[in-house]
């Protein structure tokens, strides 16, 4: 089981959205990090064979994805950041079609939709119209659906765009669950969406990878302590100027900052364990601070 | 199957196709009323019913000229004609209307058809019955055939044509055997206008057959899948084409029963020509239909390919829905403005939902020696028009994201 990216690039017009990338994936969660427009999706729908890379190749155990054609597919499961569907249909009609276009058999596709409809919380659901279901409900259906062919590649883009906190961590628990045995790229901008489920990070900026690796060869590769002290009000923006600062909380006396630092910011600061989050936040600088952007 | 079932189930899903295929319903019953409604029939009072009773028209109507019914020979035009002019006579040449209920409606088609063989118009001239003799009768249909001789050296451009249309005239069985037939005249104009309605409809709901995936977004899960860009491509043509045929049929199916239903079947067998005595085309009023409705499911065939091809092209439906509308409706009227220009518009779209004009126009195509009338030639140039652009659609839709 061996997704490789060879020089893959991917321009549009003038553009380089994916820049020369050359990594290989196996079995295992691999989360793919970085700010809007780095090249993700664009990344993400190659491997989906939905898009085709403007040089370079994409090979499955050697052989180039685009030649295996519905082999390759046959693998493939895939939630696409705007994940659409087909609002009058209901949950299992829309489900028993993707089941089709997969090439499922019926009978296997009428158990499978129920044992993934079950595992996403949705059973109760299955009779009703795909445009009445939340944002939520429609991303778990997504899910669901990526899973019918029990893909050996799972790629989900930005699964938890859009959810609020308590389906986020149900979603983070449900791909954790869903990543034995294959092979998943779980790409987003949320870093707590893959700290404790990815077993490498894949760090993108530009159209490149400028880091892959586990979570904590990332963090120790910062080269740089994590802080916390209190300092007046007015002397935060100083700070801010002065040091990455991931986070900012007002108390009695003043401002708690988290600053990420090679010496004490202060003289009461206090040393902190880094986390992939302080990872993100050296490594994307200010755009990590993007509105976009939640860490 | 399976991938088909669901396709045509998305289709019917859409709330917008399910209110278009309710107003085609509809249209089509309101159509069949207003055509059972059209029809005119006098009593022998000298009165048209109003109303409701404009309804039984057609049946009332029917039943009293079916008593003419059956072979109609010289001698029996002759007594019509003999009838008529006796009451010209009477009445200075103003037969009042509760004499025209009484006798002249039930004979008033024999009547047109013995002035359109001397004058070879479609266009009914009292006038023209006073100038037959008694004797003139007795060779009417020597004397239609002698029209009819002329007319082939008229219309036929070359020997062949002429030919051609000497062997379509031949086909014409003399004497004409009688039966009313005014459902059936009556019926062209609405079916007619009708399957121009379903053209135009289905063309806008087979375009969104390949624009919903974009519309929802629901492209990149659909290309993913293993048959994304294969068999569910071929399905949603299937989808297309099957749903096309399932909305005209339907349409001018409710059309046809209810029509007919109000206002009867008789004159089925009823020669074209008893109306329109020199066309070319050797049918029967009832095949006359028939012509009408095949050449508008072409129609509707080749509206679904378009909208289909332009849409699966260009990822949205936005430019597709508006093409049925050039092909059908437009076009007509450039046709129309340029048929003394160009003879390419003989053979444009439009002719499939304008059979009515075009079979009273004596437009022949010429291969070499093979003649053929306009009409089989833009059925058969459009249905292979529409079944050669399935494997484009095919391709352009497969290869969407990979150029």
């Amino acid at each position: 089981m061996e997704l490789s990216f060879k020089n893959v690039s991917k321009n549009y017009g003038g553009i380089s959205a994916v820049d020369d990338i050359t990594y290989t994936m196996e079995k295992g969660v691999y989360g793919l990090l970085g700010v809007n427009g780095a090249g993700k999706t664009s990344l993400m729908k190659m491997l989906c064979t939905v898009i085709r890379p403007t040089a370079g190749e994409i090979t499955w155990n050697g052989e180039d994805i685009f030649r295996l054609k519905e082999r390759y597919r046959d693998l493939l499961g895939y939630l696409p950041q705007d994940f659409g569907y087909y609002p009058n249909l209901s949950v299992s009609d829309y489900m028993m079609y993707i089941a089709s276009i997969k090439g499922i058999r019926p009978g296997a596709a009428r158990k499978r939709m129920k044992e993934l409809l079950e595992m996403v919380g949705l059973s109760r659901y299955k009779n009703r119209k795909m445009k009445a279901l939340s944002g939520g409900m429609a991303r778990r259906v997504g899910i669901a659906q990526a899973m019918l062919n029990n893909p050996k590649i799972l790629v989900l883009d930005e699964p938890t765009a859009g959810l609020d906190p308590s389906e986020r961590i149900r979603f983070r628990n449900l791909i954790s669950e869903l990543s034995e045995d294959r092979l998943v790229l779980l790409s987003t901008h949320i870093v707590s969406d893959v700290e404790f489920i990815a077993e490498q990070i894949l760090l993108m900026k530009d159209g490149k990878f400028f880091y892959t690796g586990t979570s904590e060869d990332l963090i120790a590769s910062m080269g740089k302590d994590v802080w916390t002290c209190t300092v007046p009000r007015q002397d935060v923006n100083q700070y801010l100027q002065k040091y990455p600062v991931g986070n900012v909380k007002h108390v009695s006396g003043g401002a708690e900052l988290r600053i990420l630092s090679g010496n004490p910011p202060t003289k009461n600061a206090a040393l902190e364990d880094a986390t992939l989050e302080d990872a993100f936040l050296l490594y994307f600088g200010e755009k990590a601070g993007d509105e976009n952007v939640e860490i | 199957m399976r991938m088909l079932r669901y396709e045509i189930k998305k289709f019917f899903s859409k709330t917008v196709n399910r209110a278009i295929l309710i107003v085609v319903i509809l249209i089509a019953a309101a159509y069949s009323f207003l055509a059972a409604g059209s029809i005119r029939y006098t009593d022998a009072n000298g009165e048209n019913p109003d109303g409701i009773g404009k309804i039984a028209a057609g049946r009332k109507l029917a039943a009293d000229k079916n008593q003419w019914k059956g072979e109609l020979t010289a001698e029996r035009i002759a007594d019509v004609v003999q009838s008529y002019k006796g009451l010209r006579r009477q009445y200075q040449g103003e037969v009042p209307d509760n004499e025209y209920g009484k006798t002249v409606q039930s004979y008033w088609d024999i009547l047109n058809f013995t002035a359109n063989v001397y004058t070879m118009e479609p266009n009914f001239l009292p006038d023209v019955i006073d100038q037959i003799s008694e004797e003139d009768v007795n060779y009417i249909y020597d004397i239609y055939g002698d029209n009819l001789q002329k007319a082939a050296e008229e219309y036929g451009e070359t020997s062949e044509q002429e030919e051609f249309i000497k062997e379509q005239y031949g086909k014409l069985e003399i004497p004409v055997e009688y039966e009313a037939y005014d459902s059936w005249e009556t019926m062209p104009m609405y079916i007619q206008t009708y399957v121009i309605i379903l053209a135009v409809v289905i063309g806008f709901m087979a375009a969104g057959i390949f624009d919903e995936e974009f519309r929802n977004h629901a492209e990149l899960v659909f290309f993913a899948a293993k048959y994304g860009r294969s068999k569910a491509i071929r399905n949603k043509i299937a989808a297309g084409i099957i749903t096309a045929t399932a909305v005209y049929w339907t349409g001018v199916g409710i059309m046809t029963l209810i029509s007919f239903g109000i206002m009867g079947t008789s004159g089925f067998h009823m020669p074209y020509q008893f109306e329109d005595p020199d066309s070319v085309y050797a049918m029967t009023q009832g095949q006359r239909y028939l012509l009408i409705v095949v050449c508008g499911y072409i129609a509707s065939l080749l509206s679904a390919s378009v909208t289909m091809l332009v849409t699966a092209k260009m990822r949205t439906a936005k430019v597709a829905v508006c093409i049925p509308f050039f092909m059908f409706c437009v076009m007509l009227f450039i046709a129309r403005s340029l048929s003394d220009v160009t003879r390419v518009v003989y053979y444009t779209t439009d002719v499939l939902t304008n059979v009515l004009q075009a079979v009273k126009v004596p437009t022949l195509f010429q291969i070499g020696d093979f003649v053929i009338l306009q009409i089989p030639f833009v059925m058969v140039l459009y249905s292979a028009v529409s079944i050669i652009l399935l494997p484009f659609i095919y391709r352009s839709y497969s290869r969407y994201g990979l150029h």
